[in-house]
């Protein structure tokens, strides 16, 4: 299952204000591999994440994640996406503080119906998976940054989405813990097949990606051919 | 075909609830909601302990009104104001009345005064002067009713009083000699009813010649002197009579009121329910201001987190579901705790104060109070709904 954006077009502001993030972007992520969203500041990147991610609604275009098509959903039935289909990771992890890295997890389970008892099992596993077993019980502010990451990454991966998005997630690490959560990233993506799209402004992450787009900023788009993902 | 709406699909699950996320948010800020409980629980335990005065003042003032088996009161017109003590009729009125309801029309003098036991316990009475075998003659507990053969200095036999158990906790007995101070009357006491009071003065029941002989004493006079056969009012129990008030008060010059429009007429009623109430109106209206800021600022310090769980896919509906498990908890424990400290307040009180705070009341007050309280949290709804999932990308930080 793959991600295909049409014609997506997304402005900024309104009337005189108004202006084109991107337009008429053409492109698409294949499964069981790691693209990598590159691009200078402004141009694009994050905003490309909220369009394939059902957080915003383009204003012209086609976001087909498999059959579905993304831009054609109203609110509720995005966000209903979103908690099935599609997991994030943010920049700085971005958990919830009052949770522990076990309970993280849970939580995403809980939001889309699962019952937490049931999954504590397959948290622990998952939190195994990213190198985490020893830190079940601890909460945000008793883990260190790359930590964070971690868990923000088995969160995303818990519910087995087709797509994963993730926004910079380097930025709050070093080069040594960059480079493992890029080869984690690599590595949960290859074994679980999902579509997996990194916005990034590190070498150290594009250089373990599978393929990589440069965004197209919004004053120079590029014919869509340019823009499509490349192996 | 769109996924959405597709019922087979493995991964179609219903929303699931926050409760769970709500909860864990309250136990890992467990030091800020339990200040913010504890405030709703002293504002609970205020609104309970006003209450609990609210009804045991009433009680205090019109209990021995209350427990009168009659529908209404005829009044003279004149009075306007302290009924009780300012109206007097005659017997021209109770026989018009009885002409339409026979029994059901009986005289009833009240009146406050004090005297002194022949066993030197001095006491307050607002003494009720009845009808021996009226239908508003008092249940007694123990002893026999108003009007049975107590034996008196003053008249013949028959002029047993009925005295409230609030008086008898003061030490006064069935048997005992009450001496009306200033104007040497003399009764005997011969049973004991419920405990019940008119203005704070606990009730003594008396045959209405008696009570009429203590209204219109003068002190040094003989105390065996013939009175006027004039009472306060005549008390009614029109039942599904048909028979018009109105045209009977404009008949007779009198004014007749409900039983429970005669409270007024108690003294100090008025005064004591206004003060009350205008109390628990206050807190009323600061408990909900109180949550509500608690919550607004909760709401603005967990906003990331708000947008974070929109992102992950919480709809609206289920953080306004999520917000209000937490009001609900926070409210609820401060009331049920409220409550507990109410009742420990009013049962620490004793009888030295006039408290009383049945379950009823005390349920009816703290639901209110949760109430208000969670209506409070309806100013940060808007907060929580507004939070953008879209902040959690970096661009748009």
């Amino acid at each position: 299952m793959s991600l295909a954006l049409s014609n997506v077009t997304v402005t900024r502001g309104r009337n005189e204000t108004r202006t084109a993030v991107f337009a008429d972007l053409d492109a698409e992520f294949p499964a069981g591999k790691v693209t990598a969203l590159v691009g200078p500041s402004g141009s694009g990147k994050s905003t490309l994440l909220a369009v394939a991610g059902a957080l915003l609604r383009p204003d012209r275009g086609t976001v087909r994640l498999g059959d579905v098509d993304l831009a054609a959903l109203n609110d509720a039935e995005r966000a209903r996406m979103r908690r099935t289909r599609i997991g994030y990771m943010f920049q700085s992890g971005n958990l919830l503080t009052a949770l522990t890295a076990t309970e993280q997890l849970l939580a995403a389970a809980y939001i889309a119906g699962h019952r937490p008892r049931r999954e504590r099992r397959r948290a622990a596993d998952a939190l195994a998976a990213v190198g985490l077993g020893h830190r079940l019980g601890h909460r945000p502010d008793q883990l260190s940054g790359g930590e964070r990451q971690r868990v923000a990454l088995a969160r995303a991966l818990f519910l087995d989405p087709d797509l994963l998005l993730i926004d910079e997630p380097t930025a709050a690490v070093d080069r040594t813990l960059a480079a493992d959560l890029a080869d984690l990233i690599s590595e949960r993506t290859h074994a679980t097949g999902c579509v997996t799209v990194v916005a990034t402004h590190d070498p150290v992450v594009t250089a373990a990606a599978d393929t990589e787009l440069v965004c197209p900023g919004a004053l120079s788009p590029r014919p869509a051919a340019d823009t499509s993902a490349t192996g | 075909m769109s996924y959405v709406g597709d019922a087979t699909s493995p991964k179609q699950r219903s929303e699931g609830s926050t409760v769970f996320l709500a909860l864990l948010e309250i136990r890992a800020a467990r030091g800020r909601f339990l200040l913010m409980g504890s405030v709703v629980m002293l504002v609970a335990a205020l609104v309970g302990i006003v209450s609990g005065f609210t009804t045991g003042l009433g009680n205090d003032t019109v209990s021995a009104l209350r427990g009168l088996p009659a529908t209404h009161f005829a009044f003279s017109a004149d009075a306007k104001s302290d009924q009780f003590n300012r109206s007097l009729v005659d017997d021209r009125t109770l026989r018009a009345w009885r002409d339409r309801l026979g029994g059901d029309a009986a005289p009833v003098g009240v009146s406050i005064t004090r005297g002194t036991t022949d066993r030197g316990v001095d006491i307050d009475l607002a003494a009720f002067g009845i009808e021996p075998g009226s239908f508003l003659a008092p249940p007694v507990s123990s002893g026999a009713p108003v009007g049975s053969s107590g034996g008196s200095s003053v008249g013949s036999s028959g002029d047993g009083v009925v005295i409230s158990k609030k008086i008898a906790d003061k030490g006064v007995r069935v048997g005992d000699t009450v001496t009306i101070d200033r104007f040497g009357i003399t009764m005997r006491v011969a049973g004991i009813t419920g405990a019940r009071s008119y203005g704070h003065v606990p009730a003594a029941y008396l045959p209405l010649e008696l009570w009429q002989r203590i209204r219109f004493a003068v002190p040094g006079a003989d105390p065996g002197a013939e009175a006027p056969r004039q009472f306060s009012a005549v008390a009614l129990r029109t039942g599904g009579a048909d028979v018009s008030l109105a045209e009977m008060d404009a008949a007779l010059g009198t004014k007749t009121v409900s039983r429970e429009g005669a409270f007024e007429a108690a003294p100090g009623y008025s005064g004591e329910r206004i003060t009350m109430t205008s109390i628990q109106v206050f807190l009323f209206l600061i408990a909900p201001l109180v949550v509500g800021a608690f919550f607004s600022v909760w709401t603005v310090q967990r906003t990331p987190e708000l947008a974070l769980l929109r992102a992950l896919g919480a709809s609206r509906p289920r953080l306004l579901w999520h917000s209000t498990v937490q009001a609900a908890v926070v409210v609820a424990a401060g009331a049920a705790c409220g409550g507990l400290v109410a009742l420990g307040v009013g049962a620490a009180l004793g009888d030295a104060v006039p408290f009383s705070l049945p379950a009823s009341t005390l349920a009816a007050t703290m639901a209110a109070v949760a109430g208000v309280g969670l209506a409070g949290t309806a100013l940060t709804l808007r907060r929580v709904t507004s939070a953008d999932p879209l902040t959690m990308l970096g661009a748009h930080r």
